[in-house]
């Protein structure tokens, strides 16, 4: 069975409900560009990622010279 | 067993050598030490005959099948200040305030192994002592047991690799894993051993472990270490990846140590800190995040003493030759930081309820925290909060982890303060059209309660008008890492 009424906000002092028209904007903005567009970052940084687990890193010890030396 | 050699300078250090065998490369490890350390250290205690738990995992795997003989033993090095003396008779350190507290004078230990060849060991250092260190440092509290006394050094772990059986990815594995079994524990401690063969599925033998590692065996250890690895790397077909160094800024800000990849040079080091640079007025317009305010790096480098700084950019050794790092996040951390650094400019779309400024004028800056230590920080500042807004942060639900996202204008910024915070749930899903907890600024602050899924998004959302605190900014919330 569903729950009826999110409790805390009755519990919190000083709350008073909000015009719905203030988030419209946030709330399209988020739905229609931005969670698509993490999903497409998100994917894009996996592929860089398993791209970057095929290099290998190490190729001197430490008898080489190295950054910074 | 005990040798105090009181420093004048450090140069002095050079004196080393006439206390120290030659397998433990002396000469060598006295350089290192003199071009790091600044003149705050005025004494060392040479502890000899010390068995260290990492040289030994090393040796009962490795040197002791050696035809070549190898000491079991090694050397351990302890800094101090000039307030300490030593009395070798009675072998006893003494302040020279007889009510002060030992501990308060010390530096730290590093220990030498008795190889020949990159001979510096388990080694914390206070990096008060490191000249040049950058200003806010991830460290743990490390005990350390010398002479019946129990001291603490605050700072990061970090060794030379063997060369032979372990290479720098593999120390810069261990110095995480090591800071990590200090600092939390839910994690175990792992010996230099143990992160080798952790490297692969199955014991390799022989020098296999050295023939190269790549990103994909770091992440393998730090899975077996119980944590959640995530790779980031650099995009290439971007030349100007700004992301991903706001990403990497924001990990170490979050006080996690990063696993640093260089591809191109061949090598792999931990970022454990940062410094800001100066403040800048620049009066100049557009939105800037919280790298950009960033000079240099606090690196765990292999090759030189801990907590060397490398500039953000520029330079023949920068953070700009890292292309990939991986942070060893907790379980409970699902929203990326890719997520955030694309949620964060959304956030001015309600700039006009919170009354941000201008998202021109504004400074970005995001990092993990957990909800105990944000509401440890709300308490400790509790004056610049409305009472109903302390009230509904100590109320609200919060996963463990956060996600903060504060802005603050120029001005603001230089003066460690914030206009506006915004609290993210670190759990949330990333098709989540709203992973908020709560947004405020110094008049209004949005409340979202996250207590149901619901496909309205306006549910669950209350809007507290605060009054009478009299602030116009809040304190910049620097609580993960440690101010030198």
């Amino acid at each position: 069975m569903a729950k009826k009424e999110p409790a805390i906000l009755d519990q919190l002092e000083g709350l008073t409900p909000v015009d719905p028209d203030s988030l419209k904007e946030f709330n399209r903005e988020m739905s229609e560009r931005v969670v698509p567009k993490i999903r497409q970052i998100v994917e894009r940084r996996r592929m860089l990622a398993a791209e970057s687990r095929q290099r290998k890193l190490e190729t001197q010890n430490g008898a080489e010279k190295k950054p910074g030396d | 067993m005990y040798k105090w050699l009181h420093l004048s300078s450090i140069a002095e250090l050079d004196e080393l050598k006439k206390h120290i065998s030659p397998e433990f490369a002396p000469e060598a490890v006295a350089k290192k030490l003199a071009d790091g350390l600044s003149d705050a250290v005025k004494a060392v205690l040479i502890e000899s005959d010390y068995v260290d738990k990492d040289y030994r995992s090393t040796y009962y795997n490795f040197y002791a099948k050696k035809g070549l003989h190898y000491r079991a033993d090694c050397i351990r090095l302890h800094f101090f200040d000039e307030t300490i003396s030593f009395d070798d008779k009675s072998l006893r350190l003494s302040c020279s305030d007889a009510t002060d507290v030992l501990t308060h004078h010390y530096f730290g230990y590093m220990v030498l192994r008795p190889t020949g060849l990159a001979t510096i060991g388990r080694s914390v250092l206070s990096p008060h002592v490191r000249r040049g260190a950058c200003k806010y440092i991830v460290t743990a509290s490390h005990k350390v047991h010398l002479l019946g006394h129990t001291l603490t050094i605050q700072g990061f772990p970090a060794m030379e690799q063997h060369i032979d059986i372990s290479v720098c990815a593999h120390s810069a594995c261990w110095s995480i894993l090591r800071h990590y079994s200090e600092r939390h524990s839910t994690y175990r401690e792992f010996l230099t051993h143990d992160i080798t063969m952790m490297a692969q599925e199955f014991n390799p033998g022989g020098l296999i472990p050295s023939r190269g590692l790549g990103l994909s065996h770091a992440e393998r250890i730090f899975q077996e270490a119980g944590t959640f690895p995530v790779i980031v790397a650099r995009d290439y077909a971007d030349p100007d990846d700004v992301s991903f160094y706001r990403q990497l800024a924001a990990y170490v800000d979050s006080g996690f140590p990063l696993f640093a990849a260089m591809h191109n040079k061949g090598h792999a080091m931990d970022v454990v800190g940062y410094d800001w640079r100066q403040p800048l007025n620049t009066g100049v317009p557009g939105l800037r995040y919280s790298w950009d305010e960033i000079e240099s790096l606090a690196v765990v480098d292999d090759n030189h003493l801990p907590y060397l700084p490398i500039p953000a950019r520029g330079g023949s050794y920068s953070a700009e030759d890292i292309d990939a790092f991986i942070v060893a996040l907790p379980e409970k951390v699902f929203y990326p930081a890719d997520a955030v650094d694309e949620l964060a400019p959304t956030l001015f779309k309600l700039g006009t309820v919170i009354g941000l400024p201008p998202n021109d004028q504004t400074i970005i800056r995001y990092f993990i925290t957990t909800a105990s230590a944000f509401r440890r920080f709300v308490r400790r500042h509790e004056s610049e909060f409305d009472h109903n807004l302390v009230k509904t942060i100590m109320t609200l639900p919060f996963a463990q982890f956060l996600w903060i996202v504060e802005f603050s204008t120029e001005s603001q910024w230089g003066a460690y303060q914030v206009a506006a915070r915004a609290v993210i749930d670190a759990t949330a899903s990333l098709l989540e059209p709203n992973p908020l907890w709560l947004f405020h600024g110094t008049t209004e602050a949005l409340i979202f309660t996250r207590e149901m899924v619901s496909a309205d998004p306006n549910s669950g959302v209350g809007l507290l008008s605060m009054s009478g605190t009299g602030h116009t900014a809040f304190t910049r919330m620097d609580e993960n890492l440690r101010q030198l």
